[in-house]
């Protein structure tokens, strides 16, 4: 089986903060990783050729410091890399990325019988480039799968959609979209880490290598623009306790006695 | 850039799988009532399936103005090909200028590929939408950045302007019988085979989870540093006789399963007392609890966004500070 692997470097967003005057995001110090859900994609790409045997693209469209993602997912046991990196994919919308990806994966030879993606990602958050992907391939597609059952050329999945659990089939090639829950992450051997840094290939695409049009990538291909960015407007605020745990303890207590869910005395029903 | 006028209307998407409980087509239909009369024109819900007459009266009933049937016995399992096929056709053959669906699992799989298909820009999970009063077009807030950021996107040029909006955003209008509205069935060509075959679709049982009706909601975020601290929260919550809901970093870490998850892509509630607990206060997980009563968060962190929200806020170690916490409740029972 040949499995292509779409992941994205993401900014480690829980530890990002805001300049509020600036409006910009404070990246110094903002560690850059592979996108939770990207992982687990990876590990059934190897899960599933562990027991089918096979080969595993992994590929990214980023700034050139995206091979460290790919030397990462390398070290996981992905087979190849390949980097789609160009100035002018900067800026890129989902409609755009996906078209580059797109590209990419219709560039290789022979076509890939699965593509696997995260559900989406942690910093953007849209779960589009999945799905786009598959359109523009034309492949059928199932989002946010929680279990894979190979079958000869079909694959039996399952997830849950609205409320249901929806078993599927879906005859290859395809794409799916993974969430967390079916598979762990395993831990990273530093040998492996050094192996995939020296032995294995990364292929680096850009705008000709792929045929592309500079109107069709980037800020340029996408259809949507950022009009402005501004804060959440605040809620309320109200008071800020600091000090020793008892202290922390008493004031917890007196808010819970206030809206009568602690009863004042020693009364608790 | 601007309006294009060959584009005309506002269209939603009928989600109807899960009536009672998803309503976003309703609250879709009360804000597309909104943008419609800031545009001069329509609101219409489309609905694909069999037999799904009652649900275009009831659209009618909550506001929309037009109702587009697909009736097919084809189109009565959501499937997405059949589906994006029709769409996309309807698209083409009437010219909306906003398309608009719900933020349902269905929904953020469907609308990618449509837009895709329509070469227009999506936006997603939207948590506002407004007219630009100079350019006539519409702006789809979103959150970025784990919500640190919200970011108005636009889409200038092509159309339609899509988005999916995130449930419990806004209000639906009353149930109103005496509402007038037509009701239509275009035609639909040969349907496109379902290259995915659904071989069950079984509804979910009830959890003993209900986040959305509980009274007291405790809520376990990536600052309680370990599953067995986590753990500790359902200890709190049976002493209040709460719930227990989980950020998505918890839900990650495995800390808790993920019909716990509050938020952008979990629930929305509105509990009256909800307790945080080594949460930053990210938007992502806020979105699913502005409606909370009050709240109280505890954080390390004294610049944790979660406490610009929390009615009563606690500085200090969740790790510390819930041991405590039991040992003290425990004595007052």
């Amino acid at each position: 089986m040949h499995i292509v692997v779409c992941i994205k470097q993401v900014p480690d967003v829980p530890a990002i903060r805001i300049d509020r005057e600036r409006m910009t995001i404070i990246r110094e110090g903002v560690e850059s990783v592979i996108n939770p859900l990207d992982y687990v994609a990876l590990e059934v790409a190897l899960d599933l050729c562990g027991k089918e045997g096979g080969w595993i693209d992994v590929m990214t469209m980023g700034p050139p410091q995206s091979e460290a993602a790919l030397r990462e997912a390398l070290a996981f046991g992905a087979d190849r890399g390949i980097l789609l990196t160009d100035s002018a994919f900067a800026g890129a919308d989902t409609l755009a990325t996906s078209h580059v990806l797109a590209k990419a994966i219709s560039n290789l030879d022979p076509l890939p019988n699965l593509v696997l993606c995260g559900m989406q990602t942690i910093d953007s958050d849209t779960g589009h480039v999945g799905p786009q992907i598959a359109e523009e391939l034309n492949l059928p597609q199932v989002c946010s799968v929680r279990e894979i059952h190979p079958q000869g050329d079909s694959l039996i999945v399952k997830r849950l959609s609205d409320g249901f659990l929806d078993t599927m089939k879906v005859t290859m090639p395809a794409l799916l979209t993974v969430t967390h829950g079916i598979l762990p992450v395993r831990d990273l051997r530093l040998g492996e880490l050094e192996t995939a840094f020296s032995q294995k290939d990364i292929i680096r695409w850009g705008i000709e290598d792929l045929g592309l049009a500079e109107d069709e990538v980037g800020l340029k291909g996408s259809a949507t623009h950022v009009w402005r960015l501004r804060t959440p407007p605040p809620r309320r605020e109200g008071e800020l306790v600091k000090g020793s745990s008892q202290n922390l303890i008493d004031h917890f207590l007196h808010k819970l006695e206030a809206l009568s869910i602690l009863d004042e005395e020693d009364g608790y029903e | 850039m601007g309006m294009n006028k060959s584009y005309n209307g506002v269209w939603v998407f009928g989600d109807y799988r899960n009536y009672f409980q998803n309503r976003v087509t309703l609250q879709l239909i009360a804000k597309g009532r909104d943008l419609a009369h800031k545009l001069d024109t329509k609101v219409t819900v489309v609905v694909l399936g069999e037999n799904v007459h009652q649900y275009a009266m009831e659209y009618v009933a909550h506001g929309a103005d037009d109702v587009m049937v697909a009736e097919d016995h084809d189109l009565k399992e959501y499937h997405l090909e059949p589906y994006a096929d029709v769409l996309f056709k309807w698209v083409k053959a009437f010219s909306p200028e906003i398309f608009l669906a719900g933020a349902t699992a269905f929904g953020r799989e469907l609308f990618p590929r449509l837009a895709k298909r329509l070469n227009t820009g999506l936006s997603a999970d939207c948590v506002a939408l407004e007219v630009d009063a100079d350019t006539g077009l519409l702006i789809q807030t979103t959150p970025a950045f784990g919500g640190e950021l919200l970011a108005e996107v636009i889409t200038p040029d092509q159309r339609p302007q899509m988005a999916t909006v995130h449930p419990g955003v806004f209000q639906e209008l009353p149930h109103n019988r005496d509402a007038w509205g037509h009701i239509i069935y275009p035609e639909i060509d040969t349907l496109p085979e379902a290259r995915v075959e659904v071989l069950r679709s079984r509804r979910q049982q009830a959890h003993n989870i209900n986040l959305e009706d509980a009274a007291v909601v405790i809520v376990g975020g990536r600052g309680l540093g370990s599953k067995e601290q986590f753990r500790l929260l359902f200890k709190l919550a049976d002493l209040l006789e709460g719930e227990v809901g989980a950020t998505r970093p918890a839900i990650l870490a495995g800390w808790a399963e993920e019909d716990r998850l509050l938020g952008q892509t979990g629930k929305t509630i509105k509990p009256k007392l909800l307790i945080s607990v080594g949460t930053s206060g990210a938007l992502q997980y806020t979105t699913g609890i502005q409606g909370a009563e009050t709240i109280i968060a505890i954080n390390r962190d004294p610049s944790a966004p979660i406490f610009k929200m929390a009615d009563l806020g606690l500085v200090g170690d969740a790790g510390t500070f819930i041991p405590m916490l039991l040992e003290v409740l425990r004595k007052r029972i």
